[in-house]
């Protein structure tokens, strides 16, 4: 927190605003709920609403309860020249989900989103930190599998619910 | 110039970068005064690599240097024009390149505090650079008195969180303060009044990286590069319906026609599918049909350079803008391409000015209902009007981004939105295709 601040004159923590809200929302769960946005205006000295304007405004933070692995696919002009409906399509019927919802096991989340910048990869989705480029349907099975995995491997070791 | 040594193993990192003449325009620059180094930018003739082109020299002229009071220099890195993704390949393969350039800047500007504000989801690459600024304060380029000249200067990566609207200077500047990213009434420009109210300088990514061969090689020899007021190496990120999508790094005098159709490229379009459209420079300058994207209006070869793309205005022409090109091929439907892009407008308007928020939305649902068979003829005329009425009435070009898209996909293809409306049950099956606006019998030269 303090080496975030540090980037900034004396007196301009507000600017860490978005880096903090980005580490909140890591730790918690990956949504950003009232009383977590609460503690980080105590902790820049800000009026909650100062918070609450910038989390609603910038489409990285979550409102709303998401699952573990958020699938953001991007459906913008040059991916949908290459196919991204049937992505998305193919991602609905195999997770029977819609667009904003999570799986019943609280997994997987689709999220439809617009340019990412990797538009000479495409179809394209953000999981996470990283891009998944060139997306096909064996590309998305292999995907959910590598993510299930992951998610197995942490409740046996680490005890993560999901 | 920028990328021909970011295949060269190793080169993310110091140790290699250096070897290979890394920070040598560094050492020379601080030798020189900081005047010198915006002269030499005015003598080469660069311009924004942004999108609007305008002469780095001249905007960093303009910054003020009140007594007392810090000035600071800003990198957007938020690239988000659909159609767009060079700085990201310039900042994930040769990192040091973008830190090099903003020393050199920021010493040519006086800046002590230096910021890169890179767009949200490009994560990775926020952590590509911030490993690079370690290693440079390691090796003496950043910090208090650099190679000891007594100048200090920091680096700084922050980033954004998904707003497309924070690549405008000034929304940009509102998001580095920790708020909405609403762009400010200009003036004050922020050249007088920027960041936390000090002067400051936006650059692009691609911008402050071309500072370093500029420096190395002097202006004038970046300037012999290219042609015309096009000085110097443009990247351009070819995406859409090509062989080889990828970024290219070109100097400005090669042909529309050689950079789509030859290998050294794009690589043509797969499948042995004609040409039908393209968007040159990002989703928001004019789309142009095969015919007049490969030879202006007055005949001549259309060229990849500021001048040549821009030939004959809106009515014929379009822009070089970021240098996002977008090919579609004959089998891709215009209404549907306008739609998603008028979506994505939707999407980033920030909802500040009314022309904006309402008709980006207007727009989106009349050109959803062409799409879907469900258009009134009257719909045309209605979108034109609505473009008219957001462009040039908003407080930032991105009414005009969003506009302009709309206006030449109707100017030079309403026929096929016609066709859609005559055909509602026809146009969800099948698409319109070429017709009679794209050269049937175009063949490429190579």
């Amino acid at each position: 927190m303090q080496e975030i601040i540090n980037k900034y004159p004396a007196g301009k923590q507000k600017s860490a605003l978005l880096p903090v809200l980005h580490l909140a929302q890591e730790q918690f769960n990956g949504w950003l709920d009232v009383p977590v946005m609460d503690y980080v205006a105590g902790l820049l000295q800000l009026d909650p609403i100062e918070v609450y304007e910038v989390a609603s405004f910038y489409s990285m933070y979550n409102l709303k309860p998401v699952g573990k692995f958020v699938f953001e696919v991007c459906q913008t002009g040059p991916c949908m020249l290459n196919g991204s409906d049937d992505i998305i399509q193919y991602i609905k019927s195999k997770l029977q989900i819609g667009v904003g919802e999570t799986t019943s096991d609280g997994l997987f989340t689709l999220k439809t989103v617009e340019c990412l910048g990797a538009c000479g990869y495409a179809p394209m989705m953000q999981l996470g930190k990283h891009y998944r480029e060139h997306l096909t349907p064996n590309k998305v099975d292999e995907i959910v599998e590598e993510c299930r995995k992951q998610a197995a491997l942490a409740t046996n070791g680490n005890g993560y619910q999901s | 110039m920028l990328l021909e040594k970011a295949h060269i193993e190793g080169i993310k990192h110091y140790p290699v970068y250096r070897k290979e003449g890394g920070y040598a325009s560094v050492e020379k620059a601080l030798k020189m005064k900081p005047e010198e180094i915006v002269e030499e930018v005015k003598v080469s003739g660069l311009r924004g690599r942004g999108g609007a082109g305008f002469p780095t020299g001249m905007k960093w002229s303009f910054l003020a240097k009140p007594e007392g009071v810090p000035r600071y220099l800003v990198c957007n890195a938020d690239e988000s024009e659909p159609g767009t993704f060079k700085d990201r390949f310039l900042m994930e393969f040769i990192p040091h390149l973008l830190i090099e350039g903003m020393i050199v800047s920021s010493y040519a500007l006086g800046c002590n505090s230096s910021y890169i504000y890179i767009r949200g989801e490009y994560h990775w690459i926020a952590e590509i650079l911030e490993e690079a600024i370690q290693e440079a304060r390691d090796n003496g380029w950043l910090g208090d008195n650099i190679q000891g000249s007594g100048f200090n200067c920091n680096v700084y990566v922050q980033r954004g969180a998904g707003a497309y609207i924070c690549g405008e200077e000034t929304a940009l500047l509102e998001s580095l303060e920790g708020k909405r990213g609403n762009p400010r009434i200009k003036p004050p420009f922020p050249a007088v009044k920027g960041l936390w109210g000090c002067p400051t300088v936006v650059n692009n990514v691609e911008t402050i990286a071309a500072v370093v061969p500029i420096i190395n090689q002097g202006g004038a020899a970046y300037a012999s590069i290219g042609v015309g007021k096009s000085t110097g190496t443009k990247l351009i990120s070819a995406c859409g319906n090509i062989n080889k999508p990828g970024v290219y790094e070109i100097d400005m005098t090669i042909s529309v026609e050689e950079f789509i159709f030859s290998d050294e490229y794009c690589g043509g379009i797969p499948n042995g599918k004609r040409l039908k459209a393209c968007i040159p420079g990002g989703s928001s300058v004019p789309i142009l049909p095969a015919n007049l994207l490969l030879t202006t209006a007055k005949g001549e070869k259309r060229m990849m350079n500021y001048e040549s793309l821009a030939d004959g205005g809106f009515a014929t022409g379009t822009m070089m803008g970021s240098g996002g090109f977008i090919v579609l091929d004959e089998d891709q439907c215009i209404v549907k391409h306008t739609y998603t892009l008028a979506r994505f407008y939707r999407h980033e308007s920030c909802g500040q000015c009314s022309p904006c928020r309402e008709g980006t939305g207007w727009m989106e649902k009349i050109l959803w209902n062409i799409e879907q068979g469900k258009g009134k003829m009257s719909d045309i005329d209605l979108l034109w009007d609505i473009q008219r009425k957001i462009e040039g009435n908003t407080i930032c070009p991105l009414g005009d981004a969003a506009a302009w898209p709309v206006a030449a996909a109707i100017r030079h293809f309403r026929d096929e939105f016609e066709w859609h409306v005559n055909n509602p049950e026809l146009c969800t099956k099948q698409n319109y295709g070429l017709a009679h606006y794209a050269d049937p019998v175009y063949v490429p030269a190579t």
